[in-house]
């Protein structure tokens, strides 16, 4: 057999393939070049030109300090912006890569190849990760350089909100392609995980609403549903946080999402090991 | 010890259950097969006969209720076990943002091709079928004769030592299919197993040396294309036959069969011996039926598919 390496290559593969004939990454290429041109006209602009130099009056250490902190705040408001758009616009154009293959007459063949199934689908999963990586590395590395050589402030941090949206990408897509292997439809999918990410800034105020119930019952419902669904919301104020260069202190949303994405693709993988096609 | 059989179920049987009712459908129910390695074998079935399902099941993309299937000597369920097969699907669906090269290029990574045998077989593959000049247009632009060309180069590109072919021929035009069958000879002389799956019977009676009858989920009929056909017999065509003499005819076994009422007012009769076939045409003249015709016959692989489906 192949080495494993090799076969999921050709899946990645195949999966940026699709991706580029379905258009979904020249979409997202065009959105972030729109960006990245909007960043490098709004810099050129007078406004901000001043008030770069007004800083620059200021004795050196109080002018680093402010510039910083500036910086900061306005990647901060991006990398805010760029999670909640993002995660939507990437889960809306790329739910339908997984429901794809398991169209007749294409699953078929895929399952006739001597690869194990779970292979298939994780090389898909793997490869719609990807996808979405490459253009989130490509809008934030490049927003992060026009700031660096406008301000002179390389901010590390900022770097750290595509691997934070990238991660919470995949725990959805988890989501996806379980409802995926069970429904075989990309609607469904997208409606389920949309669900699960409207809901979440419901549920992080969980402490508000609990006060609001009058019944234990419910209140352990409540608790419930934010403790096994991923925390999206959650994890969009951890990012914030970590681009400002604030120190966190709970990171229970990140694990327990990250341990609802592990359970939703092992019990895909599970499911679809166990299909008839 | 490697196996004598390229294929072989044990009481493959597959039940479809219906989630909400509980209701049960056997689509496929205990079949045994073993098909040789290096044969040419064709399997049969009226639609809805199973055939697809038990394809299935040898590949794997279908579970199996009970039984277990081999391909080589090797566990069907095993991935690695699927390594020697080549497959096209009937009713495919090639991604159609691939080119065919690319198309080739994908499923022989996924069969197990390093990247330097596939950049030798892609041009090989696509010169075979006469498509040398398509294979950097898009799958989306192949007429569906192209698409079955280029499924079978796909299901080549690792050389694969059994083939399996749902409906080769589909929408492929007579020169497509010469060239097909042309060659899937070459390849059963270099000692591949072709496992043929059609509803074309004249096709797999010219081709196939073994063929097995799928009806109603169950095996039928399995043997030598030769053995099942060489039921000769002479086939006579008479006018004004009473339909009494007509019972008389069947009821006594002197006619094999008796062709379903007079079509303008002839009635034909099939005989297994030039004896029968005598001592038929002597009664009909006794009871002045007219003979329009005595033509020897050999019995073809249709007469025995509706025998075993139809009972005729």
């Amino acid at each position: 057999m192949a080495s494993n390496i090799a076969l999921t290559t050709a899946l990645v593969r195949d999966t940026f393939r699709e991706a580029m004939a379905r258009k979904i990454i020249w979409g997202f290429v065009g959105c972030s070049s729109a960006l990245i041109l909007f960043f490098l006209f709004i810099m050129k602009i007078d406004v901000v030109e001043g008030a770069f130099a007004t800083m620059s009056i200021f004795g050196r250490d109080a002018r680093t300090m402010d510039l910083t902190r500036l910086v900061r705040e306005v990647h901060g408001g991006i990398a805010a912006f760029l999670y909640t758009a993002g995660l939507f616009l990437s889960v809306f154009a790329s739910a339908g890569l997984i429901p794809t293959i398991f169209e007749p007459g294409r699953i078929e063949l895929l399952l006739s190849k001597p690869v194990a199934r779970h292979h298939i689908l994780l090389g898909r999963y793997v490869g719609n990760v990807l996808v979405i990586a490459s253009n989130m590395f490509y809008l934030v590395f490049a927003v992060w350089i026009i700031f660096g050589v406008k301000t002179g402030v390389w901010t590390h941090q900022f770097l750290y909100s595509t691997a934070i949206t990238v991660f919470v990408f995949a725990i959805l897509l988890a989501l996806v392609l379980l409802v995926a292997v069970l429904s075989e439809s990309a609607v469904v999918a997208t409606m389920v995980t949309f669900g699960v990410m409207l809901v979440s800034p419901i549920l992080a105020q969980r402490h508000l609403i609990e006060r609001l119930l009058s019944s234990e019952w419910s209140r352990d419902t409540v608790r419930y549903f934010y403790f096994a669904l991923p925390k999206v919301f959650d994890i969009g104020r951890i990012c914030r946080e970590i681009v400002l260069g604030h120190t966190v202190t709970d990171w229970m949303p990140v694990w327990s999402s990250a341990l609802f994405g592990l359970v939703m693709l092992l019990a895909g993988l599970y499911s679809f090991s166990r299909r008839n096609y | 010890m490697p196996s004598d059989y390229a294929i072989e179920t044990e009481g493959l049987t597959k039940i479809f259950r219906n989630f909400w009712s509980g209701a049960e459908f056997v689509a496929v129910d205990g079949i045994s097969l073993r098909v040789r390695r290096g044969t040419t074998f064709g399997l049969l079935g009226p639609n809805g006969a199973g055939k697809t399902t038990f394809v299935k099941m040898l590949l794997s993309a279908a579970h199996a209720t009970k039984g277990r299937a081999l391909i080589f000597g090797q566990d069907g369920r095993d991935p690695s076990a699927r390594q020697p097969i080549g497959y096209l699907p009937e009713n495919h669906r090639f991604p159609t943002y691939l080119t065919g090269a690319g198309m080739l290029d994908f499923y022989g990574a996924l069969s197990g091709l390093d990247g330097a045998a596939r950049k030798r077989r892609i041009p090989e593959l696509l010169a075979l079928t006469g498509l040398e000049k398509w294979g950097d247009v898009r799958l989306g632009k192949y007429s569906k004769g192209m698409l079955q060309r280029v499924g079978l180069a796909q299901a080549l590109m690792h050389e694969p030592a059994l083939l399996i072919l749902d409906e080769p021929s589909d929408g492929v035009d007579p020169i497509g299919r010469r060239q097909i069958r042309d060659m899937l000879h070459a390849l059963e002389e270099r000692g591949v197993t072709v496992f043929l799956n059609s509803h074309l019977l004249a096709e797999v009676e010219a081709f196939c040396r073994d063929v097995a009858i799928i009806h109603r989920g169950k095996l039928a009929v399995q043997g030598e294309v030769r053995d099942l056909t060489a039921g000769s017999g002479y086939r006579v065509k008479a006018e004004h036959v009473p339909e009494r003499l007509a019972a008389e005819l069947t009821a006594t076994g002197a006619a094999l069969f008796a062709g379903a009422g007079a079509q303008n007012g002839f009635r034909e009769f099939q005989f297994g011996t030039r004896e029968a076939a005598n001592r038929s045409v002597d009664l009909l003249r006794s009871e002045s039926c007219e003979i329009e015709s005595v033509i020897r016959t050999a019995s073809t692989l249709e007469e025995v598919f509706m025998r075993t489906v139809d009972g005729k």
